[in-house]
């Protein structure tokens, strides 16, 4: 184990990486965004446009749900998720602004702010309090006691990777036990239950409408190609941003916490803490891109708030400096970490040796 | 087209651009588009240029802007909010319009006035980033500080740089031919004959309309506006309207002497230049805190230091939070005016709007809040 004064050594190192990247952001960082955005509305718009020619050929309709397919993708990913960590606020921009975004998915932008920024990023990967480990669904530790319903969980995963969207929208919704349950006690909720309610209905209405009503009306003779496209194309964006997220925090190496783990924690222990819980994805710089820099998960979860198109660069660094302090350090290519995270559902979902032996 | 059937069709705009969009309007959504042709135009601004810089003095120069067409003009003593991009920000500073509407109307042109702040990063580095031709986003002007349609007998007083939206009543009088039977008197305070601004048009403009004194006055020699300047200068101050623009300090004196003198609170018009101060009381070792929307102020000892999130939260106030540390963006809240240190980055803030976390934000100089 790694003594609290070798951690704040360690702090400190990663702070400088911090330094030396922030002084370098500026106009190239504008410049990118917008960059991204243009091809974002063009790949929806693009999109959209060849569902429709779908009547000419088949692989207009194709290429139609695969751009639409990028359009929310980069929405989601490398704009939506990156400007909402507050990535480009200093752009003092109206519309690349992280208390203002919202994006194109079901999930209410407001309350994904709410839980992910605060939840997930300072409880990354602790049991009870960072519900993104698992989501509630699946078993992926010892931590977790066994239940009979985790036989099927390989089920469960492919049921919520299809429909990870509607995931993200109910993700604070069932925190509070709005629908079900009995409501949360110690709730920090800033606003009321009904506000809550009225807002996941309001957000996955507007997207039902858009994608389900709207564009195929507006498209009359082709409704029924262009619904169908639009659903295809949800689907592939929630089976990409699904698997990408598993790839970042569910790999067989991906280390698990207990709260008092971060009770009163150092700088270096929380910035250790963040280390072991995440996990890298090797990859080109589109594939970067299209994971919105969740491929460098380690990074992202050490700085929320660079702008994302620094992460490879940063990861080199950050890990040179792990091998120094001999911290484990988590990537790998994206056949060979996605496969853990395959194994791990799967080992999960049987008694595993813990309970193996309580139970005899 | 009438107005009620526009309106709905512009409400319906953007119930459609927040449904099929998710962004504020279509314009929004194109936003990034339009800038491909079109570089540094905001959805929501006046994207026009500059035409030319004049320097005024050591530390004041204007700036001649040719408004967009669809500007929508301006009153005499207005300000706007100019914005442009620096490394990759948008940056946005309020000003007084410096030059007069009839002015406008003549050539397509409007000035404003500004002073370099030494420790600025804006003012200083306007002059030198912009050249003719340069794209700078103004706002629609706003203010209330605005001469009566009909001229009434008017005091002005001003401090300092505080002398630019009179510098746009005057020049609006003298090129309407105002001020022929109605009197209007300027007692214009500055520190040395150096800093008195547009002396000689402002001394044309007195030529020019009759019943019109400008009086520079040099508070080295003669100290600031007291009970005797103001009845030598303008003795029947009592029928004036009365504006006052200049520093903070010199506002709140002047408001002083003319309730001692029992002028008419009624037709007291005031801007403050610059950001309005929390309090006068400030000392090197106290800082003052006003959260507005709450109308709730606080002081606190530079030698603790607090963060604002403890302070607001002191005050009895909820404002969002998340982890504390300057890591979620939680707490993100806009600040109107005042420096801040950032506890995390181990940077001081500029003086102007801006948005800040508060958990990791020390007030350093009065700070004004949107919370």
């Amino acid at each position: 184990m790694i003594t609290k004064n070798k951690l704040d050594d360690f702090a400190q190192e990663l702070n400088q990486i911090r330094e030396n990247t922030m002084a370098k952001v500026g106009q190239k960082d504008a410049n990118y965004i917008r960059n991204i955005i243009r091809i974002q509305r063009v790949s929806e718009i693009g999109g959209r446009i060849a569902l429709v020619l779908g009547f000419i050929s088949p692989l207009w309709w194709i290429a139609g749900v695969l751009f639409l397919a990028l359009a929310k993708i980069l929405d989601n990913m490398e704009i939506g998720h990156n400007v909402m960590h507050g990535q480009y606020d200093w752009m003092n921009d109206p519309n690349i602004n992280g208390r203002n975004f919202e994006w194109d998915i079901a999930g209410d932008a407001d309350s994904w702010r709410r839980y992910h920024n605060h939840e997930h990023h300072t409880y990354t990967n602790v049991i009870g309090k960072d519900r993104d480990f698992g989501y509630g669904l699946l078993r992926l530790s010892d931590d977790i006691p066994w239940k009979p319903k985790n036989r099927l969980q390989v089920l469960v995963y492919l049921a919520l990777s299809t429909f990870f969207e509607w995931g993200v929208a109910y993700h604070e919704v069932a925190g509070e036990r709005i629908f079900i349950g009995k409501p949360r006690k110690n709730s920090t909720l800033p606003i009321t239950r009904k506000a809550l309610k009225n807002a996941f209905f309001s957000k996955a209405g507007r997207q039902l409408f858009k994608d389900y009503v709207f564009f195929p009306l507006l498209c009359w003779p082709m409704f029924f190609p262009v619904l169908l496209g639009n659903f295809l194309a949800c689907i592939l964006r929630n089976l990409w941003t699904s698997t990408i997220i598993f790839c970042g925090h569910f790999t067989e190496d991906v280390h698990t916490f207990q709260i008092e783990d971060c009770e009163n924690e150092s700088e270096g222990e929380w910035y250790y803490r963040q280390i072991l819980g995440s996990s890298n994805i090797e990859g080109s710089r589109w594939f970067h891109i299209l994971t919105g820099h969740l491929s460098c998960q380690v990074e992202h979860h050490l700085y929320p708030d660079v702008p994302a198109r620094h992460y490879p660069e940063m990861a080199k660094e950050v890990q040179g400096v792990c091998k120094k302090y001999d911290i484990p350090y988590n990537t790998g290519s994206f056949g060979k970490q996605y496969l853990t995270v395959l194994q791990r559902v799967i080992k999960y979902s049987f008694p595993t040796k813990k309970e193996a032996v309580a139970s005899l | 087209m009438n107005t009620t059937t526009s309106n709905t069709i512009q409400t319906m705009g953007l119930w459609l651009a927040r449904n099929i969009t998710n962004s504020s309007s279509f314009k929004a959504y194109f936003e990034p588009i339009t800038q491909m042709f079109m570089p540094q135009w905001r959805a929501d601004r006046f994207r026009s240029k500059l035409v030319s810089i004049r320097k005024e003095s050591a530390d004041m120069y204007t700036l001649i802007i040719k408004p967009n067409k669809n500007w929508t003009g301006f009153n005499a003593g207005q300000y706007l909010e100019l914005t442009v991009e620096k490394e990759g920000a948008w940056i946005s500073r309020f000003f007084s319009i410096s030059s007069s509407p009839a002015y406008f109307q003549q050539s397509g042109l409007i000035e404003i006035s500004i002073r370099i702040q030494e420790k600025g990063q804006i003012t200083p580095w306007l002059p030198q980033a912009l050249k003719a031709g340069s794209v700078l986003n103004i706002s629609e002007a706003q203010g209330e500080f605005v001469l009566s349609p009909a001229l009434k007998p008017t005091l002005m007083i001003a401090g300092g740089s505080g002398i630019t939206p009179f510098r746009s009543m005057l020049q609006q009088i003298a090129l309407k031919g105002l001020a022929i039977n109605t009197p209007v008197t300027l007692m214009y305070y500055a520190r040395s004959s150096e800093h008195f601004l547009f002396r000689e048009e402002l001394q044309q403009f007195e030529k020019q309309a009759p019943n019109l004194e400008v009086h520079f006055i040099d508070t080295d020699d003669v100290g600031f506006f007291s009970d005797a300047h103001l009845l030598g200068f303008c003795q029947d101050f009592k029928q004036r309207d009365i504006y006052i623009c200049g520093p903070g300090p010199m506002i709140l004196h002047a408001r002083k002497v003319l309730k001692g003198q029992k002028a008419n609170d009624d037709k007291i018009h005031y801007e403050f230049f610059g950001p309005e101060p929390v309090s006068l009381e400030a000392s090197d070792k106290t800082v003052n805190v006003l959260f507005q929307r709450s109308d709730k102020q606080v002081s606190t000892d530079n030698t603790e230091p607090k963060n604002l999130l403890t302070l607001a939260e002191e005050a009895s106030l909820k404002p969002v939070t998340g982890c504390r540390i300057g890591v979620c963006h939680q707490c993100i809240c806009k600040k109107q005016s005042g420096v801040v240190y950032n506890s995390k980055t181990k940077t001081y803030s500029d003086t102007g709007q801006e948005e800040i976390q508060l958990c990791v934000s020390v007030p350093v100089a009065d700070v004004v809040l949107a919370l």
